[in-house]
């Protein structure tokens, strides 16, 4: 990603590049049109500004006894004190770790080994379409001393009632949902899982990576026991995540050290991460219910012009809610890792999925969790995801480019397909 | 500086990447392409095979280098199928595969093609060293290597004839140390990287362990069998005929004061025939798989052909086809045509196609031998 350079002032310009100039020799591409912000989105110049003042005030480690240290701890602290007022929470509840994969990953692993070490081999339940971070995790735990059940979701992101309920019965260790999906946008329906695992007391983690800054998160009471939030998917700096824990006693941790973040995440704490982190999630909570009908607008156009040009699309999530910045359109028949590449040749930033799977051709577990295995394997997904600096030029430039290079790969496809076989 | 975009396939070796920087200083708009061809676990990392994972590393690192666009495609799927099993199969068959040709005839270039297309590019390109240019009539034709110890012609007597248009091959008019001092005068990082010999997919040198594991247990082709003379007599014990291959020379010890040669290989026996260097000649050649780049040759036309990587070519006449099967007179008689291997033909330097070697057949005394 070094190649890519975002910078304030870029933005009004590169509206002036004729998109057919876009020459991929070129030695500092500058993309026309980065629409893959669920992947990363850049960096907000007012979160680089906190940032630089941070750095002034926070150059040594917070756990130092002297006057520097305590000054770095200020900083820290207060952006935990700022995070906290923002989400709702008690600022004790937010612990901040390497980022979304390392918060979740202490919670499922974190909350296993916890109820190993009270005796009983952890049971895990959790969604098909979790991110990699989470399922990966609970894999690992049911692999190595516990055991994992699916709880299965229905395309409009809600789960079956009576499912969950048979899981519960089971008296899990976790439950683990997200109420953002990455790949399709999907809005899971978190409060109702909320409400029926506190009735039975039975810890539930959530994964609101994408759903922060993007939905209302709703009443911070019913807010999940443990939350994973990441600061670069707002704008906020890159290796910066948060995992909220209302109860302390819920994890043990997984590594081991100084005894920093409570002793659940030891190692000298970045206090100027944190302090942009508590930046990036103010003004996306502030810029909230404007940016959110801005991009939903945005994304709705896009939507309707490509379905307009591309009659077979399917646009993946849209049977329920969906979070603004992410459309997920699939192309039947297309394999899936052409289409990300031909339309980077023509200056258009998107991926077929999850960037934490890209350059991989194996179908989407996501789709395959939402929909089957079966249309996950005949649709070939584009995931478009917007963001602080999609403007509307963007969106009209890529009605117009997308349709042409599906065609093109289409055809191509469709030609050439082995020609020979000796 | 042209509008043309051309894709090339880069291994990370050092012929590709000199092949995307002369593209790229021609002025053409170039797109590296890395195919991922199979499943890199338990690939030693210190391999010296080109497509391994450090050689997507290398081929990125010089994409960067040269500042153009790099992807990397998985068609492990693709080349499990055609490739692998073929192999596999071929070995299981008492054949001696040559999975290059078959890579190249329905992986790599179909791929590329199919690939450069839906990329918007106008040609595709590789880092062989053959040379493409106009023929006799002005068709776009392909040409052997001008390094003649280098020349890879004979690995692509298998391409579909509508890619000859398409096909760009830069190296073709150099020779290998051309090649390395111009990837060292660029600054490239694979300039003095070794010569990958191996088989791709087989990284540790020995296709049985593969063959160990891919076919079913017990599978003839890797269970003891016979070791016979000319005359059907038993002269040892083998552990398994997929280790053979026609033409080896193959030492039996004791009490044999010649050097004996595989002259067959009979898997429904699983028995393995060994005898003179004499008999291994042969005076024609039965192909099958055939393609040809510019439609079948005429019965009667001289040829010449090659029957494998670097063997000097062989006048030979083109016979007839039946049922898919080409007979090729050869002018004089030739050691170790083996079952399974390419037959590439030629006419002089320009590639016309080709096929598999079905059989060899030999005019007496070897005919008693009864080559099945």
């Amino acid at each position: 990603m070094e190649g890519l350079r975002f910078s304030p002032a870029s933005i009004p310009t590169k509206l002036g590049v004729p998109h057919a100039s876009a020459n991929p020799n070129q030695a500092s591409p500058l993309y026309d049109i980065y629409l893959d912000h669920a992947a990363a989105t850049p960096l907000r110049p007012q979160v680089r500004k906190a940032m630089a003042e941070a750095e002034e005030q926070a150059g040594a480690n917070p756990s130092g006894v002297h006057r520097r240290g305590r000054e770095a701890r200020r900083t820290l602290e207060r952006a935990r004190g700022r995070m906290g007022e923002l989400l709702g929470v008690s600022s004790r509840c937010i612990y901040f770790v390497r980022g979304g994969t390392e918060a979740n990953n202490l919670a499922v692993l974190g909350r296993a080994d916890r109820v190993r070490t009270g005796g009983s081999p952890p049971l895990m339940v959790s969604t098909p379409v979790e991110h990699s971070s989470v399922r990966g995790a609970v894999e690992r735990v049911a692999r190595d001393h516990g055991s994992e059940a699916s709880l299965p979701v229905q395309p409009s992101g809600q789960v079956e009632a009576s499912a969950l309920r048979e899981l519960l019965d089971r008296g899990p260790a976790l439950v683990s949902i997200q109420r953002v999906n990455h790949e399709t946008g999907s809005v899971l329906s978190v409060p109702r899982v909320v409400r029926a695992c506190r009735e039975r007391e039975i810890p539930l983690h959530s994964d609101m990576v994408q759903a922060v800054g993007r939905i209302a998160l709703g009443d911070p009471d019913l807010l999940p026991d443990l939350v994973s939030f990441s600061a670069h998917k707002l704008g906020g700096p890159r290796s910066m995540g948060a995992l909220v824990v209302k109860d302390r006693d819920l994890l043990v941790p997984r590594l081991f050290g100084g005894g920093q973040e409570g002793g659940l995440r030891p190692g000298t704490e970045d206090a100027i991460g944190a302090a942009g982190f508590a930046a990036a999630l103010e003004l996306a909570l502030n810029d909230l219910p404007e940016e959110a009908s801005r991009l939903g607008a945005l994304r709705q156009e896009l939507e309707e012009g490509l379905r307009e040009k591309i009659p077979e699309l399917v646009v993946h999530g849209s049977e329920g809610p969906r979070a603004p910045h992410i459309l997920n359109v699939g192309v039947p028949g297309l394999s899936p890792d052409l289409l990300p590449r031909a339309l980077d040749l023509e200056g258009i930033a998107a991926s077929a999925g999850s960037a934490c799977r890209s350059g991989s051709t194996t179908m989407s577990p996501v789709l395959a969790g939402f929909y089957g295995a079966e249309r996950a394997a005949s649709v070939a997904p584009l995931r478009l995801s917007l963001g602080w600096t999609t403007a509307p030029e963007d969106i009209q430039r890529a009605m117009e480019i997308i349709p042409d290079v599906v065609e093109r790969v289409r055809s191509a496809m469709r030609t050439t397909n082995k020609p020979h076989r000796p | 500086m042209t509008d043309k975009r051309i894709l090339v396939a880069m291994s990370g070796g050092v012929d590709s990447s000199v092949t995307a920087a002369l593209l790229k200083e021609a002025g053409y708009q170039v797109i590296g392409a890395t195919m991922k061809t199979f499943c890199y676990q338990g690939t030693p990392s210190h391999s010296r095979t080109c497509c391994g994972l450090d050689g997507i590393m290398d081929a990125r690192q010089v994409a960067e280098r040269l500042e153009i666009p790099h992807y990397v495609f998985d068609v492990e799927e693709e080349f499990t199928r055609d490739v692998i099993d073929d192999f596999v199969e071929e070995y299981g068959r008492g054949r001696t595969p040559n999975p290059c040709v078959q890579c190249n005839s329905r992986t790599k270039f179909g791929d590329l093609l199919r690939r450069g297309r839906a990329l918007g590019c106008d040609g595709i390109a590789t880092g062989h060293y053959v040379r493409s240019g106009p023929g006799p009539r002005g068709e776009a034709s392909l040409f052997r290597g001008r390094d003649r110890d280098k020349d890879q012609a004979y690995f692509l007597w298998g391409l579909s004839p509508e890619l000859l248009p398409m096909l760009h091959f830069p190296l073709g008019g150099l020779t290998k140390s051309q090649v390395r001092e111009r990837a060292r005068k660029m600054g490239l990082v694979t300039a003095d990287k070794p010569e990958s010999q191996e088989i791709c997919f087989v990284p540790t040198g020995d296709y049985r362990d593969l063959l160990k594991k891919r076919l079913q247990p017990r599978h003839p082709a890797l269970e003891p069998g016979r070791i016979v003379d000319m005359e059907g007599t038993e002269v040892g014990q083998h552990d398994g005929y997929a280790g053979f291959t026609v033409g080896q020379r193959k030492g039996l010890g004791g009490g044999f004061s010649e050097p004996h040669y595989v002259i067959e290989i009979r898997p429904e026996r699983r028995e393995v025939v060994v005898g003179p260097r004499e008999a291994l000649e042969s005076t024609a050649i039965e192909v099958n798989d055939l393609n040809w780049l510019h439609g079948p040759p005429v019965p009667d036309t001289e040829v010449q052909i090659q029957v494998r990587h670097r063997a000097a070519p062989v006048a030979a006449r083109i016979g007839e086809t039946d049922d898919g099967v080409l007979t090729l007179e050869l002018a004089r008689p030739q050691e170790a045509v083996t079952p399974g291997q390419s037959c590439a033909v030629f006419d002089d330097d320009r590639l016309l196609g080709g096929g598999r070697i079905l059989r060899a057949l030999r005019r007496s005394p070897v005919d008693a031998v009864g080559l099945s």
